[in-house]
């Protein structure tokens, strides 16, 4: 029906719109020129990856076959493993009370000192590497993994109270209107209907940092918090890189693991 | 000056600009108690707006505001908030937490009185709430869903429980903007039912937003027409004419 009623012929209007082809040219000689500097300030030369392939040879042909010794190497990186998760676990969990009071706070469209104020904190927490908590907190309690816990704790209160408080203003804010108009206060608001509708991504999210978290602790255990990292740090030392192989194997099934439930739950959450 | 207004709404030149562009130009509005209004117009005509300005979501420019007898005029903070809480809202959209069960989101419309201890979380809300909230589920013919997940309900009985929830409120005076805008005709038919039956049997002032003449025409009282945010039309549902509807919508055409 519509074919034979459309006029034939009908010419597409001229858009007003300079041609943008010089801005292309532009943006592309720029990025062009920035990628060189970069590799100049990194030392970027794949000539000495050439030339310096022996010594990765040799690092390959010392690292394999790794060393399966249970007594020796093993069980003591299990037990390592178990304390790089302990800490990720308590890292993520001791930090969700600050995380929650910060994203509600650091919400959009409320006091917006209260939010400034929150925001500014959460700020700080995420630029400060957790790295360097760690090291200002092994000036109070000593090398180990405690440190680490409080690290892990620090930081990501701030990265999961951002995250959480994105969630939180995404979700529609109907429900939460409809109780405003019942008379509901804030608290009332927010408990009632702005937390159950974004319990599902919170959940996620708390899991996504989890995940992290493991990841981070392996690497605070090579400035002295304990756990496999450690172990890695001290067979790099004593160049003992078949004992390091081990390790590495380990890790690798230990974020697998962590990666794998975590991906499970969510999918379940989001059912 | 009227105590049959003493439970219903009255709104007196209620004006309202969004960024220049007078949405109401002196509107005035009476429902009594007993009486489903329905509110026609096209498309910006400022009819949604009205009941916003009525509970909260918008802030009138000018007019007086009567909620069950309290005038809004004046009244600010906890007051304000009590006086308002005597008018209820319908939404379109219907606005329920879709993860929680019918019976909780009844609760939550009667959570504003409670001390924070026994609210924040449905497993502390009092017992007195829970059976009140009950009984406004069987007053929308929903018991037996009420350990439902609302989003698990089709779209027909979660706007009847958006009602309960209204009703839990302890509302005298029923505001809906375009409840039944997303529902099939077989659901907007109950809903608009049910609200009847709330106005004639439960003596509560309803008035409702909406877009179809037809179910005005069958469930309202009285109708009201508004055109470019002025009321042109006040007239019993059963003398509503043709010409009349084609003159509120003739404006969105051209």
């Amino acid at each position: 029906m519509t074919a034979q009623r459309t006029r034939p012929g009908l010419s597409v209007p001229r858009r007003n719109r300079k041609p943008f082809y010089l801005g292309v040219v532009v943006v592309v000689c720029l990025l062009g020129a920035a990628h060189v500097l970069a590799g100049r300030a990194t030392d970027f030369s794949p000539g000495a990856l050439v030339d310096g392939w022996h010594g990765m040879a040799d690092f390959l042909a010392e690292a394999f076959p790794p060393k399966l010794d249970w007594d020796k190497v093993v069980q003591p990186a299990l037990e390592a493993c178990l304390v790089t998760l302990a800490i990720g676990l308590l890292g993520t969990t001791l930090s969700v009370p600050g995380a929650l009071l910060l994203a509600v706070l650091g919400m959009r469209g409320r006091n917006p000192v209260v939010y400034q104020v929150s925001r500014s904190i959460m700020s700080f927490l995420r630029a400060v590497p957790d790295v360097v908590f760690a090291l200002i907190f092994v000036t109070a309690v000593g090398l180990g993994p405690f440190a680490g816990v409080l690290a892990l704790i620090c930081h990501n209160m701030g990265v999961m109270g951002k995250l959480w408080s994105e969630a939180m203003e995404e979700i529609d804010s109907g429900p939460a209107d409809a109780l405003r108009v019942a008379g509901a206060r804030e608290a009332q608001v927010i408990a009632n209907a702005v937390l159950p509708a974004v319990v599902p991504s919170l959940v996620g999210l708390l899991l996504y940092r989890f995940d992290v978290n493991v990841r981070a602790s392996l690497v605070l255990g090579l400035v002295g918090a304990g756990g496999i990292g450690f172990l890695i740090n001290q067979s790099i030392k004593l160049f003992q890189f078949d004992v390091l192989a081990t390790y590495i194997l380990l890790v690798l099934v230990l974020i697998i693991a962590v990666d794998l439930l975590s991906a499970l739950v969510r999918r379940r959450l989001n059912d | 000056m009227n105590t049959l207004l003493d439970t219903g709404l009255a709104v007196r030149g209620l004006r309202k600009s969004y960024g220049g562009r007078e949405v109401l130009k002196g509107v005035d509005l009476t429902v009594a108690p007993g009486e489903l209004v329905a509110l026609l117009g096209a498309n910006g005509s400022g009819k949604s707006t009205a009941l916003r300005c009525v509970v909260g979501l918008a802030e009138a420019d000018a007019g007086e505001i009567r909620v069950a007898g309290t005038s809004l005029r004046g009244l600010s903070g906890a007051e304000l908030t009590r006086a308002r809480r005597a008018a209820a809202m319908v939404f379109q959209q219907i606005h329920l937490v879709r993860r929680r069960s019918a019976l909780d989101n009844v609760c939550a419309g009667g959570i504003a009185g409670l001390p924070l201890s026994r609210s924040l979380s449905p497993v502390l809300f009092p017992r007195e709430l829970r059976e009140h909230a009950m009984a406004c589920l069987d007053r929308v013919g929903l018991a037996d869903r009420a350990h439902d997940r609302a989003g698990s309900l089709s779209g027909g009985q979660q706007q009847r429980v958006a009602v309960a929830r209204a009703l839990c409120q302890g509302a005298r005076v029923l505001l809906a903007d375009e409840p039944v805008s997303a529902l099939d005709p077989a659901a907007a038919t109950q809903v608009m039912a049910l609200l009847a039956e709330l106005a004639h049997e439960d003596g509560l002032a309803v008035a409702v937003v909406l877009h179809q003449p037809e179910l005005a025409r069958l469930h309202a009282d009285r109708l009201i027409g508004l055109i470019d945010g002025e009321i042109r039309l006040s007239t019993p549902a059963a003398l509503l004419s043709e010409e009349d509807i084609a003159a509120l919508y003739r404006g969105e055409r051209g």
